[in-house]
């Protein structure tokens, strides 16, 4: 794997990251947003060797706990929380848009699942809030309505040239 | 996770390191007060974004309020009807404007609410939101060289929008009075009853009163207190009508003044933050600066 490849990873995964805070302060349908980071991050991990694939999940992590209002961290665990699941199922991946669409919905519904309990342990209080299950779906029904120009994007700068599944 | 017989592979051990670390730092970030390295950690990214944020911001504001524009048409029917209905509901309440306007003098001469146009403020663009539905955050561009510090009061023309809550030299984090952690002290205007309005994360909020007396009804405006704000400040509505009942708290929602979907330009009042506020009198210890001079240092 080269080291370029990572490098456009990660700055696709950032670029993700500051367009969620800039586009999609004015963008929102219905007052919600995509979760942009996320998905950058689950479709690199579909390219990228797993240790690799783990830093950069964990740096764009960080970069949206940077520059947002949570405390340090908690993004960067749940990044890695989901190129780590991408890593285990993306090798039994079924061929076709219906598997793959699906897969987006479910890691995007887990990872922002994953942020709500971490945030709520470190005193974020999101668990309880009013509409927190719409705040669950409806950026993982986006993310599935954003997944293929952030797929083909991916697929253009990341994708080796040989496919190479790692084990 | 750990088939038996299987070794622990190195994606796996990386995984594990990496969730550590990442709790790690979320429990040295909440533990750590004032300057601590992930403060300084946080501004310097900030400091370091902000312009490609704002050059972003910059060419998508224009395009994105075009699209909105045209989204928004087949919206406007159904906008006319309910301002139809408001116009018709606001005419009815012009008519008692006369008396609640007494009432209201009255009270304010009564409990010296100071009109917060009389603080000096600083204006400020909002160029980027929180990174996720959960974060109920908003950046301006201006920072503690405009005089800008943490504890001082957002507002904008609707009302209360927030208080700063982390400054660099160039830009401040605003935290939305819809953060849980945001609470406000308020008083009911036409009551003059006390309470505390709290964020629930979503677009209303929470008024517990604990002494009251009086009913909060429906459409009753809450303004800021003084205590941790400047006083009068506008910061929502009462949603629900709820009546005081003797040994319980009362607890109902509110709509909030600010519309915080349509937040662009927002003005910071300074000379009023908890920090630069005498604790007896509630006078400001600092000189509001010059609106000449916005970079006049405050500390």
């Amino acid at each position: 794997m080269t080291s370029g490849r990572i490098v456009i990873a990660l700055g696709l995964v950032m670029g993700a990251v500051l367009i969620q805070t800039t586009v999609f302060q004015h963008v929102k349908p219905f007052g919600y947003a995509p979760a942009l980071g996320l998905l950058a991050t689950i479709a690199t991990s579909r390219y990228l060797n797993p240790e690799p694939a783990l830093f950069v999940g964990f740096s764009g992590g960080f970069l949206q706990d940077l520059l947002g209002g949570s405390p340090l961290g908690l993004w960067a665990c749940t990044f890695t929380v989901i190129v780590f699941i991408t890593l285990k199922i993306r090798d039994r991946e079924v061929a076709g848009p219906i598997a793959v669409l699906t897969g987006v919905f479910g890691l995007t519904f887990i990872g922002q699942s994953t942020y709500a309990v971490l945030g709520t342990l470190f005193g974020q209080g999101i668990i309880g809030r009013p509409g927190l299950v719409w705040d669950l779906i409806v950026p993982s029904i986006y993310n599935v309505v954003l997944a293929y120009p952030v797929f083909w994007l991916t697929r253009a700068g990341v994708r080796p040239k040989e496919r190479t599944w790692v084990t | 996770m750990f088939p038996s017989g299987r070794r622990l592979d190195r994606a796996t051990a990386l995984f594990i390191s990496l969730l550590a670390v990442g709790f790690l730092i979320a429990t040295f970030d909440v533990r750590a007060s004032g300057d601590s390295a992930t403060t300084v950690l946080r501004g310097g990214a900030q400091a370091l974004a902000e312009p490609i944020q704002g050059g972003i911001d910059f060419l998508v504001r224009p395009v994105v309020g075009f699209v909105d524009g045209i989204s928004n048409v087949a919206g406007l029917r159904d906008q006319n009807e309910r301002l139809e209905a408001e116009v018709q509901r606001l005419e009815a309440r012009l008519r008692e404007t006369a008396a609640l306007e007494r009432r209201v003098a009255e009270l304010e001469a009564i409990n010296d609410l100071a009109p917060p146009e009389g603080l000096a403020s600083v204006t400020a663009r909002i160029y980027s939101s929180g990174t996720s539905t959960f974060d109920q955050v908003r950046f301006i561009n201006k920072g503690s060289s405009d005089g800008i510090i943490a504890g001082q009061a957002v507002i904008d023309e609707s009302g209360l929008v927030g208080r700063v809550d982390l400054v660099t030299g160039s830009s401040a984090r605003v935290r939305l009075i819809t953060d849980p952690l945001v609470s406000v002290g308020v008083r009911i205007q036409d009551t003059n009853q006390t309470g505390a309005v709290t964020g629930r994360g979503d677009d209303v909020l929470q008024l517990d009163m604990f002494d009251a007396t009086a009913p909060a009804t429906e459409g009753s405006v809450l303004i800021t207190d003084g205590s941790r704000f400047p006083p009068g400040v506008v910061v929502g509505f009462v949603r629900e009508t709820k009546e005081a009942n003797v040994g319980f708290a009362l607890r109902t929602t509110v709509n909030p003044a600010a519309v915080f979907t349509e937040l662009d330009f927002v003005k910071i009042v300074v000379g009023w933050s908890p920090l630069d506020a005498d604790p007896e009198t509630g006078d400001p210890l600092i000189d509001p600066p010059s609106f000449t001079d916005p970079g006049q240092e405050l500390q």
